[in-house]
């Protein structure tokens, strides 16, 4: 009753407090301090009602008697609750002075907190019909927010492309809910997926209904998360104002993780969909990453890192690691949230120090530093750089979870985490320095520290969201593959990444790039002009729709436009 | 006189190629007011035709699945044209004759009547606001092309708001009415149709962003122009919170 009659208010004042400054309060500072004060509470009463819920362990349904407006206050829906008013009181009060010159500043507010309200409707939304306005409702105003500066076209252009990618990830949704209205009668969240539990094995068009859904559900996650192909809108909204990449960025784009969980007992009976979202979440993350490193804008190094993140955090849903995306989701957007909204500083502090590596020549002449680097003899490097990660990593898995030790998933996680691992020791061990054991042993350390605190963290994190443990051993389950199959392809990655880490090792030490001359140089530009055309999918989606627009016109010609 | 009644229903509530005479029956009409009500108006006098013959469900299956192919067909070709439009009243009514359609689709699911005539009012009553401001637009600037002057909104705020929320709601935006008449006119059809029917929405989008930025973005290159009077906003204003409460206080009864 208390969480029922409280919980309304959570969506429910940044709404208001949109109304009340798109009518009253236009053209006035007052819209700011409003939409400020209104987070404020918002953000206690979301924090107090997860506090409740971790005391008392009590979910509520806030029932509108409607198709529309229902709510659900499950552990999801709580923590992304206190998440999301989190990041966007930082970003409102960032903006108070952020904003202040630019025209349209109470709109800007307005639009800010109709953008957090929507949101916070989509998390905790208890049926299809309020999911479904929710999702659409998020496209439409972050068009406007994306497009807050009209004098500018290419902001209304990029505007465009982010709402149109939308539009399309909005279809597959759809046709999502209208399935599982179909077979199962009814549009509420919970009684859907006890009817799934009751009946899983339902068929449409020789397909199992969940397996087909997971398909629909997972095409609209990737659209909403930035999936290549379907990411090519996300680099390309820094031309909106910073607080509202900084949002995007840190919120908006995590809904497709969240979907996976709003979804998890329909993915327990999908492992095709899992199967999919693994490979689709880990190309993006390669794609991602690789394209955030030839960026030499830091916004748009920033979008496409968020990629990359998105990808893994995709990649982690696939693995039927369904709490591990949440907390990536969120600590992913407080960190990327700081990173955008101290890009200023950072593009400043590059005006005033240049940050060109010191010349080896001045180095050992005038500071009278040896210029050859120190380094550890390799064998001891590499030995440290494979076995460090493995041991660390499973010791802090085994003591803390050992029976999902056995899971797929897990191990692919596992294994993910010692190349992160390993590469960061890599990079360690190439950078030159007066102590490379001091500075190995620092690295040792932090890398003890955060695999630690990240594997007790994730794993009671995981308990708050599915307090039953079974439900998250069906999503493992579901995610995983033939045993023999996993074994083999396990080991034909680390023989690809180990492969790799010698090649380049190799590669300098022996200058192999000398070796091949003219036409390595060829394939490394062919390959270098691919990537910073980001691989042309933007140039085809602009192809294909010019040639659409054509085919209109022709069509209206001929129709005499009526 | 079944038959004459099923032409004048698909003429009043548009079905391709009858579409083409409404359609140019209402450009035909000199004011954007009287072209707004023409808009209002002719779809719920189609909707009492198709109330005089017998219901779908009377007729043979070929027959219902003929009309929902008529009315998919027309709904996306509409919608396609849609794309290059950039004249505002022609947008509106292409948009308008692609939504319209849906309402054949009811039609042929056996929907009550209440819903067909609140879908019809789902889509009229944008087209109707859209095009009346069109007709405000084309004496102030000498002409309604979007792309003619650009930046609109710097010089129209309030024309231009009252715009966007006009082709908002034309494009099945939640939470105005066509959003939710369109879930049950879907809810209602067989599975196996969505997937022709699900491209609409993309393709209103679609129409709908080109149309934005040609009138909210770049910098305004024409003479200066007087906005739309505030009293004039509000009652548009109030148009559309109408509906809106329309579409959350249980959807007319539709839902």
């Amino acid at each position: 009753m208390v969480m029922g009659s409280l919980g309304v208010w959570v969506p429910g004042l940044p709404v208001v407090s949109a109304l009340v400054i798109f009518c009253f309060l236009r053209g006035t500072r007052l819209a700011a301090r409003i939409s400020v004060a209104a987070l404020t509470i918002t953000l206690i009463l979301a924090v107090a009602l997860l506090i409740r819920y971790l005391a008392t362990g009590d979910v509520a349904i806030i029932d509108s008697q409607g198709v529309f407006g229902s709510l659900w206050l499950d552990p999801l829906s709580l923590v992304l609750w206190a998440f999301v008013s989190g990041i966007s009181l930082i970003v409102h009060i960032y903006s108070v002075r952020y904003m202040v010159e630019e025209p349209g500043y109470a709109r800007f507010f307005a639009l800010l907190d109709l953008m957090t309200g929507v949101i916070l409707v989509m998390v905790s939304a208890a049926n299809l019909v309020t999911l479904l306005v929710a999702w659409f409702l998020v496209g439409v105003v972050l068009y406007f927010l994306l497009g807050h500066d009209h004098r500018r076209p290419a902001a209304g252009r990029y505007a465009f492309w982010t709402q149109i990618t939308y539009r399309f990830g909005d279809l597959p949704l759809w046709f999502a809910a209208l399935i599982l209205v179909h077979c199962y009668h009814s549009t509420s969240l919970p009684v859907i997926f006890a009817r799934i539990e009751e009946a899983p094995h339902m068929r449409l068009w020789g397909m199992p209904v969940p397996e087909l859904t997971g398909f629909m559900l997972a095409l609209a996650a990737f659209a909403r998360s930035a999936q290549f192909p379907l990411h090519t809108w996300l680099p390309y909204t820094m031309d909106g104002p910073t607080p509202v990449s900084a949002l995007m960025h840190a919120g908006i784009v995590n809904a497709g993780g969240f979907l996976f969980n709003r979804f998890a007992p329909l993915f327990e009976h999908a492992g095709w969909a899992l199967h999919w979202a693994f490979g689709v979440g880990l190309m993006t993350a390669l794609i991602g990453s690789g394209l955030m490193l030839l960026q030499n804008d830091i916004k748009r190094s920033l979008g496409y890192s968020t990629m990359g993140q998105m990808g893994f955090m995709v990649m982690e849903c696939g693995l039927g690691a369904f709490p591990l995306a949440v907390f990536h989701l969120i600590a992913h957007g407080f960190f990327k949230a700081s990173l955008f909204l101290g890009a200023g500083d950072v593009i400043g502090d590059a005006r005033a120090h240049d940050g060109v590596p010191p010349d080896p020549i001045y180095t050992s002449v005038v500071e009278r530093r040896p210029a050859k680097p120190s380094r550890l003899p390799w064998v001891v490097a590499a030995g440290l750089t494979v076995l460090v990660p493995v041991v660390v990593l499973s010791l802090s898995h085994f003591f803390v979870a050992e029976h999902l030790f056995y899971e797929q998933g897990v191990v692919v996680l596992l294994f993910f985490g010692w190349v992160t691992g390993a590469q960061a020791l890599f990079a360690a061990h190439k950078m030159s320095h007066q102590d490379p054991w001091r500075l190995m042993l620092g690295i040792l350390a932090s890398f003890v520290v955060v695999v630690i605190g990240y594997t007790l963290i994730s794993h009671y994190f995981g308990r708050l969201l599915y307090p039953d443990e079974h439900e998250s051993l069906m999503l493992y389950r579901a995610a995983s593959i033939h045993r023999l199959s996993f074994d083999a392809l396990v080991m034909l990655l680390a023989a690809v990444f180990v492969g790799g880490w010698a090649l380049t090792f190799f590669a300098e030490s022996l200058e192999l790039g000398a070796q091949f001359g003219g036409r390595g140089r060829g394939i490394y530009l062919g390959i270098y002009a691919l990537l910073s055309r980001e691989l042309y999918v933007a140039d085809i989606y602009e192809r294909l729709g010019q040639l659409v627009v054509q085919g209109s016109r022709r069509l209206n010609v001929w129709l005499r436009w009526c | 006189m079944d038959l004459s009644f099923w032409i004048l229903a698909a003429l009043f509530v548009p079905l391709f190629p009858l579409s083409w005479i409404f359609n140019r029956l209402v450009a035909t009409l000199p004011a954007g007011s009287a072209q707004g009500l023409a808009v209002l108006v002719l779809p719920q006098l189609g909707i009492e035709l198709l109330h005089l013959i017998p219901p779908a469900l009377f007729y043979p299956a070929l027959v219902r699945h003929g009309v929902m192919v008529m009315a998919t067909a027309s709904a996306l070709l509409y919608a396609v044209r849609a794309l290059s439009a950039r004249e505002l009243g022609v947008w509106t009514r292409l948009v308008l004759c692609s939504g319209l359609a849906t309402v054949w689709l009811g039609w042929s699911v056996g929907a009550p009547m209440a819903v067909l005539r609140l879908m019809a009012l789902g889509w009229g009553l944008p087209a109707a606001v859209a095009l009346y401001l069109t007709g405000i637009l084309v004496r102030r600037v000498g002409g309604a092309y979007v792309g003619l002057h650009g930046g609109l909104v710097a010089v129209m705020p309030r024309m231009t708001a009252s715009l966007v929320l006009a082709v908002l709601a034309l494009t099945v935006t939640p939470v105005f009415p066509a959003f939710f008449m369109l879930w049950k006119g879907l809810g209602s059809v067989p599975v196996a149709w969505m997937p022709f029917w699900l491209p609409l929405i993309f393709l209103w989008g679609w129409a709908a962003g080109r149309l934005f930025q040609d009138l909210l973005f770049g910098d305004y290159r024409g003479e200066p122009v007087a906005d739309i009077g505030g009293v004039s906003a509000v009652l548009i204003g109030l148009v559309f919170v109408a509906s809106l409460a329309l579409s959350l206080v249980g959807s007319g009864g539709a839902l």
